[in-house]
Parts: structure tokens; C-alpha cells; sequence
């Protein structure tokens, strides 16, 4: 007689009820982001449409142009429902994969989007991924060669960069050559290499790390299997933060630089008040951040 | 590879190729200073676009740029009959579009049609509409169009300069041009790119088909110090429209490839708000209303420092509406008010202004103080205001400057009328003053001082009003010439725009350019596109 | 030379461009706003310290009295911002559950909201006959008011670290009220933390009032500003041929340098 199947007959429904959890868990996040992304979609327009110098064209001051044509201009600025109704009638296009498309451009959001973001993303992960390695090599230089000279030396760099505005870095580079990107990664550099040294020094000087490293083994083993398990949920939070930084900062120094992303779009639909382009950036700019924030989180609830 | 990419990247080795070789042929690149929003040439008012059409687009007259005479184009001969509403056009017979689809004379009708379309609105089309009704056009031969149009209009040919024509059959819509370049690739906020249109019409003397150039690239590039640095890497050609202190920094260090084509059309002006609805205090709303006040600040205003320090030089001080550069039009009879701070507190004293210990203050005992308003972003406007706020304080007068974006502008300009003074720009494109119609008529929306008056406020604004609707309608130029001079007198007793200066054209260009002459209408450096060569482009010498 | 001998070294230093800022009436020999229009553009010499920029202003004393304003107003705008935050991330801390949650997704909001956006519209708002002074003053406020979600995730944290802490049950069991807890136990607890996001707040409120200034929508003229002074780098080719130009931005990274020695490093852990 074989009581082989007793044992997972009872282990089931926990297993079960820890995956229905889960799941709960995923479309509860998942319902969090929609929700606050459409919430920031209905402020921004709102934003937009009660600010100063909504709904006036540039045009109107076109004195070529007679009585109607300036008329028509500007009703075709204006809102012919209330602010819900557009809103409603907006997010029912987005389902339907339609994006309306830009007042001030006259074309389809979705092909602007679909152009510019490319752009945007190239600068950025290469822009963080440079900042990473370079950050990741003086972290670890300093762990194993340490002096009061080196530390100093590199907040003094830290402290060089973190002083530059996003402005006077785009300039710098424009001049240099240099492509996007590593603007980008001067912007997000100083702030990382902070936050990553503290985060090396405080776990190589672990107690048991200290005698890993006394007793002669490998620094590449202590590195894969101490330091890193240890650290990791604060890299990733790390990863999300500095992502969403070297995103915010993409919007100034591709205005300045004259580069064709979405950061450049941004700032000229604010500049031109152009609602159905704002709404549609801030929808976009909202998820990217509050998935990488949702994504820290759940690496740090998981460390726990 | 995709199709316009093989083509781009084709060109581009051409064009690295070429410039080593004789004199045709090669890539022309320079940079658009902003998004141009159609190239449909009926819907056009924005300048990179226009620019695109000037490039792309074939006429029925042209405006030579050089010698502001009207020259056959498309046309061989036009007249214009009587009663100046109905212009016949003898087409140049032989001609195709850039798609080989023939140009006939229902072309011409086609594109007035959808001109005059009453749903059109352009800039290009409003010049046409003089009147109510809709025009006539009758088409008795392929070579023969006549345009009729419901009211008489002022400077009828001129306006034909504007208006390219579209095909009426061709399946390319309005891709397919008559002009010496057409659009070949068009990459959003990146680049336009142009080919030479292999049935270009024009030839030039010896019968060389035009335009000499294979391709122009235009990039889009709203960063003027940007695009400075790639002029001097070589990567441009040519500069259309300077910063004053780029071109004098340029000119110290390279002066071969600066052209200063002289005093443009443009100038920048002060105005004080006059609308009686205007939210202001009663002692501000006195103020402004008074011409005296007005003209004592135009007399207080160092217009030669301005011209001098923001524009180091490469401007003229401005007193009316028409530059000095448009021969034709400007009032020479006028004299110049000079800068006399003491002649403007007398003028002032006789308002009943006094001043004590340094703070002027009117007859009530109220501090003279008001905020002036322009657009951020203009750095030349910025600093106009600021001297004029050092100038104004040297007559006991207290500005405050304050810089809102365009948009919140010109919402208090046109909407909530919450301001106390502006200083903005006014761009003329034409030489004609019959496009500054909408700016002197009383009921017009812009009518910036006071705009959309129901009856006119002064007596000097109903003359005005007056003499503008008479300028519209008169038969010869001289008499048009005498009632605007009437105009430009009035403007200059009652100062309701204060001109500050009118700018130069300040253009660069490298020399591998053969042929350019810059000019001071628009499009100043490549008016003459179809006959710029490019040589061989030697080392432009200066290493930034 | 050791850490603390640095840290004394950037406290001098920065108390010094304090003081100088405080007392720009004595120390500068003009006004800022007086344009020399006869020099324009004039290099260093005596009677011009560092030049003239493209009106003729003294260079000089518009760089004192830029001090001036952005290094006094800057921690007003941070202490704004760090209060703020201490408030609502003590509360979310505190309170836990759906007021944590909203609060965390009210500062996603704000975070993706587009500033610039917010601020352009703010200032158009005002009214124009404000003086430069009262612009400046609202600006640093408007950029405190919408700076505290990047230190409210530092304060949750912490806030959320002492919740679980001995004391505070203790006071919880002894049948403490929620206020008085928050008052007199979270709050002196939450200090250091505070403090060290205050700190690090005002070099980011200086650049954000520089890169405003830059896109010209800060300070307004003719009052200057180090953003205002920046707008003079714009123009590059014309730096390398006056390189004095470079003064504010020198001064910019000195003064941050010297805010970031002056903080131990342990304390900056997000």
C-alpha cells in the first residue's frame, strides 16, 4: 500500500493559495498603476487647460490673416465639451490604439511617439549604463584602495558633476561633440556614485565579509556570493532610481541639444500649450516612473 | 535598404565626391529654424515652411529678390485690366511638373479655387479676399488664365508671388512642383531633404538646365549657437539671419564669409495699452492715452545705444512703420526725433508731469511707474528692455521688466489686456503696406494697442482707418504712395507704436558658395537657390 | 589634512561666501543694475573686477548680489521642502496602509508631472507688477512647494524604521495620543534625517533656480542671479574668449563641493 499521493493531497492548497495570493498581489500593483496613471493623465490636462496662454496661437498675431481666419483659429483651440467628456472620449481612443494627434504639430501622436521615443531610450540606457560602469569601477577602486586622498579626490569629481546644471552639461557637450547620451550619464552619475560607494563600503566592512576576505578567499567569490545577495535589493532600487533620474534630466539637455526625442517634444508641447500632446507624454513619462518605482519595491519587499 | 535612405545615402557620397569637381552638381546644406508644418503650399504660414515652398514651389511672377522688380516666372506677361479685379496670365507653354504631368492653365484654376476656398485659412489666401463673393477663373486656353476677383485689390500681381502652383491631375497632390527643387525626403525634427527637379523650366544664359546644385539638405535646428558651430566645422554653408553679436564675433575672425545685406524690414517696437477695458489703474489708462507721454518716452529712449549694444551696430534706429530700406514706401519727408531726455521732461512738464528728487510724478501726486512685457527666449528683446528701463529712470520714470513665454503673452495681449506696455517684434514680409492693413485698422483684432474698437477711440484712428481704406483703393501708386505717407505722419505726431530699431540682415557664407547675394527680403541668403554653385570648398580658417 | 580638518576648511569657505552675500551693499562697488554703456563687454581691470557683461553691467557686484540671492533664498526654499516632506512621510510612515499608499502615488504624480510645465505656468500667473524682489522670493517658495517628493521616500523609510522601534511602543503602551507620539517622539527622532535631506536639498533648489534661469523663466531683470549669470555660457565660442564669464559657474561648484564635504557620507543612504 502506497501512501505516496497523502503527502501532496495536503500540500496543495497551500501552494495554491500562495500562488492566488500572488496573483492578487500582481493585479492589485497592476490596478495601482492604471489607476494613478490615469489620475496624473486628468491633472495634467486640467493642468494644462486652466494655465495662462491655453487655446491662444501663436498665429493670431499674424497680421496677413483676416477677421475668420483668426476666428478659425481660434475655435479650433478651444474645447467644445467639458474637461471629463474629453478626457473620456481620449482615453477611449488610447483603447481603441488611437492617440489623437498634436495641435501644434498637426500629426498623428502616435508616429511622433513612435519616432522620438527610440531616441530617448538609446540616450538614456547608454547614458545609465555608462554612468553604472564608470560609477561601478571607482566603487570598487575605492573599496580596495583605500585612502583618505582617493576618497577625497573622488567627491571632489562627485561634487564637480552633482554642481553642473542640466543646462551648462548640454552646452559642454554640444561643444565637445559628444553624442546625447553622455550628457545623460554626467547628469546621472554624481547622484549614483554617492549612493553606490556608501552602499559598497557599508557591505564590504560587514563582519563576516571582513573575515571572508581575512581567511584568503577569492575576491570574485566574495563579490558573486556575498556582497552582491546582500546588496542587490538596494541596487535595483538603485537601477529604478537612477533610471527615472537620467529620464528627467533627458528633457532639458534634449531641448538644448537639439536632439530628436521625446524629451525635446516635451518641452516644446509645453512651451506651445499643446493638450493632447502633454497628456499623452505625462501618461508616458508617468508609467515608465511608477513601474520602475513599483519595481523597487518589490525588490525591496523581497529582501525582507 | 529602404528607398529614401539608398537615395540619402547615395547623395551624401555624391556630395562627398563632388565638391572636388567642377561647378555643378554637390549638396547645398543649411539649416530651417523650426518645424515646418505642411508643404502643402495653400496651408503655409509658418517661415520653414515657406522657405520649403520658396525652394519648391513655381510661380506665375516673381519678386527678384535683388532689384525688387516683378519678373515673368510661369507667366510670360499678365496685365491687369481697369478696374484692377480681373488679371490675365500668358503661361510659358512646354512645361511639366516635377512628375512629368503637364502645366496647363487649369492648374492656375485649381489653385485659386482651393485658395479662395472659404474653409482655407492662410495668410497666402487672406491677401486675395478684398472683398465678398468668390472669384472667377476662366481658363480659354491651355496657355490663358484670367482671374477675376470681387473687389479691386491693391498690388494684385505682387501677391502672385506668393501663390505656387498645384497640379490639378497629377496622383503626387502637391508633392509635384514646378520649382527648381522638389521634396524628396522630410524626416521629423531631423531634416528636409530637396532634389533638383529634372523639368525646372528656367535655364540659364548660355541654356544650362537650373538649378546648378543636385540636392539642398535642410536641418532642422532651432540652436542658433549650434548651428554656428557647424558652420564653422564646415558643415553648413550657409546662415540665414545671424545673431548681431555671432556675426561680429565671425567677422573678427573670418570676414570672407560675412555679408551684411543691409537694413531689413523687420523692426522692434514698444507700445503702451490703450484699451479702455483694460484692467489698469485710471492714472496708468490717463497716462498712455496722452501724446505727449508717449512721445516723451520715444524722446527718452536712446535708440543709438540700442542699436549699438545689443546689435553691436548692425541696426538703425527706427521712427516709423516703414524701414528706411523700402525705397519705394518710406515717408523720407519725416523728420528724425532725436534722443533729447531734457526736450522729454519738457514735453512732459507741459502734461502736467513734474519731477522731484528723481521721481517723476503726475498732476494727482502718482508716481510714474508701469512693468513693459515681452517674450523669453528673445535675448536681443530682453536686453531692449532693460536699456530702456535705464533710459526711463534717467527721466524719474520706474519700469519693471518682466518676461512671460509666448503662449501667457500673447494671452495678455489679445485676450485679458493685462498688461501696461509690450515690446515685441513686427515682422514684415512685404514691401507693400497693404499686408500692414489688419495692424491700422481701427476694428481690427490686431490693432495692438487697442484692438476691435467698434467705432474708432481718436480722431487720428478714424483717419487713419480713412486713409488706409482709400491706399486700398486707389488707382495709381503715386496717390497710394501720398495717402500711406499721410499714415506714416500720423503714426510718427501720435506715436501709438514707439519703432525702436530696424535690424540688418546679417547672413554667412562659406566660400565653396558661388554666387550668393544676400538680400534683405526673405528669404535673404537663398533667394537666388536655382543659380548658387558650389566650388571647391576650401579650409574656412577658423578652428572652434 | 584628515575628513574633519576638510569639513572645518569648506565651513570657512562657505560662511565666507555667506557673508559676502549678506553684506553685497559693502562689499560690491556698484550697482548691479548701472550699465557702463561705454564698455561694453570689457575685459577684467581695475576699476571692472571680472569685466562687463554684453550691457556694461559690472560683472563683479552682479555676481555678489546673485550670491546674494541664490544662496540665501535656496535654503528657504529647501527648509520649505524638508518640512513638507517630514510632514507627510511622518504621517504615511506613522499611519501606514491606504494614507501611505496615496501618498506614495500622490508624489509619483507630482514626480511625473512636467515641473517646468508647472513652474512656467505658476509664473504667469503672478502679477506683473510684482518687484523683482517679490518674483524672486515666490519662485524659491513655488520650487520648495513642489520640491519635497524626492526626500518624502528617505522620510517614509526612516519613518517607517522607527515605527517598529521600543520607544515607540512603549509610548503606544503607556496610552500615548497620536499627536503628542508624532510631536515629541517621532519628530525629534526624525531630525537627522531631516536635517541631512535639507542639506541636500539646497545645492539641487541653487541648480534648480539656475537651470530656471537659464531657460529664462527665473529671476527677472535686471536682478541677477547665478542662473541669470549662466545664461552668459550659452553662447560657448564666446567663453573661450572671455573665460571670466566662467566665474559663476566656478563659484556654483565650490559652494556645492563645499555643502557635500561639509555632510558625512554615512548619512546619505536613500
Amino acid at each position: 500500500m502506497s501512501f505516496g499521493w497523502l503527502p501532496t493531497f495536503v500540500e496543495m492548497p497551500p501552494s495554491r493559495n500562495k500562488m492566488r495570493a500572488r496573483i492578487q498581489r500582481i493585479v492589485g500593483r497592476l490596478l495601482m498603476l492604471a489607476a494613478v496613471c490615469l489620475l496624473g493623465g486628468l491633472l495634467s490636462a486640467s493642468l494644462v487647460l486652466f494655465s495662462p496662454g491655453y487655446g491662444v496661437d501663436e498665429r493670431e498675431l499674424d497680421p496677413r490673416l483676416n477677421q475668420a481666419s483668426v476666428e478659425a483659429i481660434r475655435n479650433s483651440h478651444r474645447l467644445n465639451s467639458g474637461l471629463p467628456s474629453y478626457y473620456g472620449h481620449y482615453l477611449a481612443g488610447v483603447l481603441r490604439g488611437d492617440f489623437g494627434s498634436s495641435q501644434w504639430l498637426e500629426r498623428p501622436i502616435s508616429s511622433l511617439i513612435k519616432e522620438r521615443f527610440p531616441v530617448t531610450a538609446k540616450s538614456v540606457l547608454f547614458g545609465v549604463s555608462l554612468a553604472w560602469l564608470v560609477a561601478l569601477a571607482i566603487s570598487f577602486a575605492g573599496v580596495f584602495f583605500r585612502g583618505l586622498y582617493f576618497d577625497i579626490s573622488t567627491t571632489l569629481l562627485s561634487g564637480v558633476f552633482i554642481a553642473l546644471p542640466a543646462a551648462v552639461i548640454a552646452i559642454f557637450c554640444v561643444y565637445l561633440r559628444a553624442p546625447v547620451f553622455v550628457a545623460i550619464a554626467v547628469a546621472t552619475f554624481p547622484k549614483l556614485f554617492r549612493y553606490l560607494r556608501n552602499l559598497l563600503n557599508h557591505a564590504y566592512s560587514q563582519p563576516y565579509i571582513l573575515a571572508a576576505r581575512a581567511r584568503g578567499i577569492s575576491p570574485t567569490r566574495i563579490l558573486l556570493h556575498h556582497v552582491f545577495p546582500l546588496t542587490s535589493p538596494a541596487l535595483f532600487a538603485l537601477l529604478g532610481v537612477s533610471l527615472a533620474v537620467a529620464f528627467g534630466s533627458a528633457i532639458p539637455i534634449e531641448a538644448l541639444c537639439d536632439s530628436p526625442g521625446v524629451g525635446q517634444l516635451a518641452w516644446q508641447a509645453a512651451l506651445n500649450r499643446d493638450l493632447p500632446l502633454i497628456m499623452n507624454l505625462t501618461l508616458l513619462v508617468m508609467l515608465i516612473t511608477v513601474a520602475a518605482n513599483m519595481l523597487a519595491n518589490i525588490a525591496h519587499e523581497r529582501a525582507l | 535598404m529602404p528607398s529614401p535612405l539608398k537615395s540619402l545615402t547615395l547623395t551624401t557620397l555624391l556630395a562627398l565626391a563632388l565638391p572636388v569637381r567642377a561647378q555643378t552638381g554637390g549638396e547645398l546644406h543649411f539649416c530651417l529654424h523650426g518645424e515646418p508644418k505642411t508643404f502643402n503650399p495653400i496651408l503655409v504660414d509658418d517661415e520653414a515652411s515657406e522657405h520649403v515652398r520658396y525652394l519648391t514651389g513655381g510661380v506665375l511672377v516673381r519678386l527678384n529678390r535683388q532689384t525688387q522688380e516683378l519678373e515673368p516666372s510661369l507667366a510670360t506677361s499678365w496685365n491687369v485690366s481697369r478696374d484692377r479685379r480681373t488679371i490675365t496670365f500668358h503661361l510659358r507653354k512646354g512645361i511639366h511638373f516635377s512628375d512629368g504631368t503637364p502645366f496647363r492653365s487649369e492648374d492656375v484654376a485649381y489653385t485659386m479655387r482651393l485658395l479662395m476656398d472659404p474653409e482655407t485659412h492662410s495668410p497666402t489666401g487672406d491677401a486675395f479676399r478684398s472683398g465678398e463673393g468668390t472669384i472667377q477663373v476662366q481658363t480659354p486656353t491651355p496657355d490663358v488664365a484670367a482671374i477675376t476677383f470681387p473687389a479691386p485689390i491693391a498690388g494684385l500681381e505682387r501677391l502672385f508671388d506668393q501663390v505656387a502652383i498645384l497640379s490639378a491631375r497629377s496622383p503626387k497632390r502637391e508633392m509635384a512642383v514646378l520649382g527648381p527643387f522638389y521634396v524628396a525626403d522630410y524626416k521629423a525634427g531631423s531634416h528636409v531633404l530637396l532634389h533638383k527637379n529634372p523639368n525646372y523650366w528656367r535655364h540659364d544664359t548660355q541654356g544650362r538646365a537650373l538649378p546648378y546644385v543636385g540636392s539642398i539638405r535642410l536641418d532642422i535646428q532651432r540652436n542658433r549657437d549650434i548651428e554656428l558651430l557647424r558652420f564653422r566645422r564646415g558643415e553648413l554653408q550657409l546662415i540665414n539671419r545671424l545673431d548681431a553679436e555671432q556675426f561680429e564675433r565671425l567677422q573678427r575672425e573670418n570676414p570672407a564669409v560675412t555679408r551684411n545685406a543691409g537694413t531689413g524690414l523687420d523692426a522692434e517696437e514698444l507700445w503702451f495699452n490703450q484699451t479702455p477695458t483694460a484692467p489698469l489703474s485710471a492714472s496708468k489708462k490717463a497716462w498712455f492715452g496722452m501724446k505727449q507721454f508717449r512721445k516723451a518716452i520715444s524722446m527718452a529712449i536712446n535708440r543709438g545705444d540700442l542699436c549699438r549694444i545689443v546689435y553691436a551696430g548692425f541696426a538703425k534706429p527706427a521712427y516709423g512703420p516703414v524701414s528706411p530700406s523700402n525705397h519705394f514706401w518710406f515717408n523720407a519727408a519725416l523728420e528724425d526725433p532725436k534722443y533729447d531726455p531734457q526736450g522729454a521732461l519738457r514735453l512732459l512738464a507741459q502734461a502736467g508731469f513734474r519731477l522731484e528728487n528723481d521721481i517723476l510724478q503726475d498732476r494727482a501726486g502718482n508716481r510714474v511707474e508701469f512693468t513693459v512685457v515681452t517674450n523669453s527666449g528673445n535675448g536681443a528683446r530682453e536686453k531692449i528692455a532693460t536699456m530702456i528701463q535705464q533710459d526711463l529712470s534717467e527721466v524719474g520714470i520706474k519700469v519693471n521688466v518682466v518676461t512671460l513665454d509666448f503662449p501667457s503673452l500673447i494671452e495678455r495681449i489679445t485676450r485679458t489686456f493685462d498688461y501696461d506696455a509690450c515690446v515685441l517684434g513686427l515682422v514684415n514680409t512685404d514691401l507693400d503696406p497693404n499686408g500692414q492693413m489688419n495692424v491700422w485698422l481701427s476694428s481690427s483684432e490686431n490693432h495692438q494697442w487697442n484692438p476691435s474698437q467698434k467705432t474708432p477711440a481718436t480722431a487720428w484712428e478714424a483717419e487713419i482707418d480713412k486713409l488706409m481704406r482709400e491706399q486700398a483703393s486707389a488707382p495709381t501708386e503715386k496717390e497710394r504712395k501720398a495717402k500711406f505717407d499721410r499714415v506714416q505722419q500720423i503714426a510718427s505726431e501720435q506715436q501709438p507704436f514707439i519703432y525702436l530699431i530696424n535690424k540688418d540682415v546679417l547672413v554667412a557664407v562659406s566660400p565653396s558658395v558661388v554666387g550668393a547675394a544676400p538680400v534683405v527680403l526673405e528669404p535673404w541668403g537663398f533667394w537666388n537657390a536655382d543659380t548658387l554653385r558650389l566650388g571647391p570648398a576650401p579650409e574656412l580658417g577658423v578652428q572652434k | 589634512m584628515n575628513a574633519r580638518g576638510l569639513r572645518v576648511i569648506s565651513a570657512v569657505v562657505l560662511c565666507a561666501i555667506f557673508a559676502v552675500g549678506l553684506f553685497a551693499g559693502t562689499v560690491s562697488p556698484y550697482p548691479y543694475a548701472k550699465q557702463f554703456r561705454e564698455r561694453p563687454n570689457a575685459a577684467p581691470s581695475s576699476t571692472h573686477l571680472l569685466g562687463t557683461d554684453s550691457l556694461g553691467r559690472d560683472l563683479f557686484a552682479r555676481l555678489i548680489y546673485g550670491t546674494r540671492v541664490s544662496l540665501l533664498l535656496a535654503p528657504a526654499a529647501a527648509l520649505v521642502a524638508a518640512l513638507l516632506a517630514g510632514i507627510l512621510g511622518g504621517f504615511a510612515g506613522l499611519v501606514g496602509g491606504w494614507c501611505e499608499k496615496s501618498i506614495l502615488a500622490a508624489t509619483d504624480l507630482s514626480m511625473a508631472l512636467p515641473l517646468l510645465f508647472v513652474l512656467l505656468a505658476l509664473r504667469a500667473l503672478l502679477p506683473l507688477d510684482l518687484s523683482p524682489v517679490l518674483s524672486v522670493i515666490s519662485t524659491f517658495t513655488l520650487l520648495g512647494l513642489l520640491g519635497w517628493p524626492s526626500s518624502l521616500r528617505v522620510v517614509l523609510a526612516a519613518t517607517k524604521g522607527l515605527r517598529n522601534s521600543d520607544f515607540l511602543l512603549l509610548a503606544r503602551a503607556t496610552g500615548c495620543s497620536r499627536w503628542r507620539m508624532i510631536v515629541n517622539h517621532l519628530l525629534p527622532n526624525l531630525r537627522p534625517v531631516l536635517f541631512a535631506q535639507f542639506w541636500i536639498s539646497i545645492p539641487v533648489f541653487v541648480l534648480a533656480e539656475a537651470t530656471l534661469s537659464m531657460l529664462g523663466l527665473g529671476v527677472i531683470e535686471p536682478l541677477p542671479s547665478w542662473g541669470n549669470l549662466l545664461r552668459g555660457l550659452e553662447d560657448i565660442s564666446a567663453v573661450s574668449a572671455n573665460p571670466w564669464r566662467l566665474a559663476p559657474l566656478v563659484l556654483l561648484i565650490l559652494v556645492v563641493i563645499c555643502f557635500q564635504m561639509i555632510l558625512p557620507a554615512k548619512e546619505e543612504t536613500a
